[in-house]
């Protein structure tokens, strides 16, 4: 399998502080990845700086044979990341179809963005009955299909998605899930996904990294962590049985 | 009732040139969050345009002579021309500046231009004749004669607020400018380039900017160096009572302020009318006391909360 993106020990900060230190994560073509963490891990500060909001201070980021360190976001849109970031983004003054189109301006091939278009609606028929109505009086599953579909149009290499799940019943969820697997399976997208959840991310992904406090401290194929142990370990930082105090029961 | 639709049309008439002066403010406050104080400047510019860049006491008509279509077009072509370079000198640097900087760097533009003018075209006041005949031109009205020029100065507002509503809603970079407003970041991820969206605030920004200063310069027959800044002044207040960041606040705001000054100036008793202002800040000052984020509260405002 080919490496399509290549992110390269990179360390990013917020001004002193470093959120993200010596980062390294692989994504091969066709693959769904994911990279796991608690809250403030620098799980969107990793996304935020492959699609070029943040630049790191060292390291590098590869796409395909591209190094696009430090490149503006519509240019590494444009090259085929498409990022659908914590929080949706939906834009609320925009109504469905808008918002769908919007990313389609970018593309070379005219002629097949009606198609996917129509595919889109067909994956998702809510927005095909809401194509006129404002984005913002969408439900959050229906907001989430959204910028989905949004991405998706935009005729992505690459989709990075930072904690599809967020603030979403379990049952939408699973169809989120469910989405995204078949649009790896039949189209043969790859997938860079960020979650909280790490069971989520053990049965969507082919492989994992976990992310604490700004490093990796775990990475491997899902299928060799799916007891979950390992995982539990660098997700909260302790041994079995030696709770450290604060931290929080999985 | 003659008396009574001249005052409305006057008022209206002011309300129009400050809804068209806080539409070019609305348009960059959404797409960068820059308050333009040069915007009144942009003003000034386009009248001193219409005139040979030259020192001496009598304006010397240069643009002014063309046929009224050119000349539109011209006053335009030069504002935009400015206003693009304003973009690339000024507000490209401090692109990811704080809003309060990239606000004194517009003031410092501002001053900029203001002595630049001096420069090039002295601080006396020249007055220049343009299509007084608009002035001239009269219908009469129940026994009070209501001149042509206030009723142009509306329609033309309200034929440029229509082009605008049309421009951002069925135009893909309308759309663009619309996503890019409500949230930058994301409009960028979508392949939205940011440089070509600011630069298009910019170049409607300017071309707002040459109409006022046409209809402004028609009205008051008179250049100086300072003549937008009261227009920005009040414009920015529409702005600001109307709800920064709301481009339909903004031409509620301008209106607002507009039928105030002019319903005040014919209402006042005569010894306290040169002090209009004064109850017009006062009014401004209630309004953001009651209602601090505006008339129109604004979707950038309620993502801030
Ligand atoms: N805009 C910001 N300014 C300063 N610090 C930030 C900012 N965003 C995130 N951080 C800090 O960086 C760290 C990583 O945050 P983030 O990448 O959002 O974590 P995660 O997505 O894994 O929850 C946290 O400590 C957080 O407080
Ligand atoms: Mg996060």
């Amino acid at each position: 399998m080919t490496t399509l993106l290549k992110v390269d020990n990179i360390t990013v900060h917020y001004s002193r502080l470093a959120a993200v230190r010596n980062v390294s994560v692989d994504v091969s073509e066709g693959e769904i990845v994911c990279i796991v963490g608690p809250n403030g891990a620098g799980k969107s500060t990793t996304l935020l700086t492959i699609s070029g909001i943040l630049s790191p201070t060292e390291g590098t980021v590869t796409f395909g044979t591209k190094n696009i360190t430090g490149a503006n976001p519509e240019n590494v849109a444009r090259m085929g990341i498409s990022q659908v970031p914590e929080g949706r983004h939906v834009f609320t003054a925009l109504n469905v179809e808008e918002n769908l189109r919007i990313g389609t301006r970018m593309r070379r091939d005219r002629g097949e963005i009606e198609k996917d278009f129509n595919m889109v609606l067909e994956m998702f028929p809510v927005l095909a009955e809401r194509k006129r109505q404002s984005a913002g009086k969408l439900s959050g599953g229906e907001q989430q299909m959204l910028v989905i579909g949004r991405a998706l149009l935009t005729r992505p290499k690459l989709m990075t998605i930072d904690e599809p799940s967020l603030g979403l019943a379990p049952k939408i969820v699973d169809r989120v899930y469910e989405v995204l697997t078949d649009l790896r399976n039949r189209m043969g997208l790859t997938l860079l996904i960020v979650e909280q959840s790490s069971e989520r991310a053990l049965k969507a992904a082919d492989r994992i990294y976990v992310l604490r406090s700004g490093q990796i401290q775990l990475s491997g194929n899902a299928k060799d962590l799916r007891d979950g142990e390992k995982v539990k370990q660098a997700y909260f930082g302790f041994t079995e049985g030696v709770k450290h105090v604060g931290e929080v029961a999985f | 009732m003659g008396y009574f639709i001249q005052v409305i049309i006057d008022a209206l008439s002011l309300g129009s040139l400050y809804a068209l002066a806080a539409l070019g403010i609305g348009l960059l406050f959404g797409v960068l969050r820059l308050i333009n104080f040069a915007h009144g400047d942009f003003i000034t510019l386009g009248a001193y345009a219409l005139i040979v860049p030259a020192y001496g006491p009598n304006a010397i008509r240069f643009v002014a002579d063309f046929h009224p279509v050119l000349l539109v077009i011209c006053t335009i072509l030069i504002v935009v021309a400015i206003a693009l370079i304003s973009e690339f000198l000024v507000f490209r640097p401090l692109r990811y500046a704080s809003a309060a900087t990239l606000m004194v760097g517009s003031f410092a533009l501002s001053y900029v231009i203001q002595n630049l003018i001096i420069m090039i075209y002295s601080g006396r006041p020249k007055s220049l004749d343009l299509w007084s005949v608009l002035t001239e031109i009269k219908f009469d009205v129940s026994g009070v004669d209501i001149a042509l020029l206030p009723l142009l100065i509306i329609a033309v507002t309200l034929i440029l607020m229509a082009l605008l509503v049309l421009f951002l809603k069925r135009t893909p970079w309308g759309v663009q400018m619309r996503a890019a407003a409500e949230d930058f970041k994301m409009a960028r991820m979508l392949g939205v380039r940011a440089n070509f969206v600011i630069s298009l605030a910019f170049v409607l920004s300017g071309a707002l900017a040459a109409v006022v200063s046409l209809l402004f310069e028609v009205q008051t027959g008179i250049l100086t160096f300072r003549m937008g800044t009261p227009l920005m002044v009040f414009a920015f207040i529409a702005t600001v009572i109307g709800g920064m960041g709301s481009l339909v606040g903004s031409v509620v705001g301008g209106m607002a302020v507009g039928v105030v000054s002019s319903i005040l100036q014919a209402g006042l008793p005569p010894e306290v009318r040169g002090y209009r202002d004064v109850f017009v800040f006062g009014l401004v000052i209630l309004v953001l006391l009651l209602r601090p984020q505006g008339i129109v509260l604004s979707r950038a405002a309620r993502e801030r909360v």
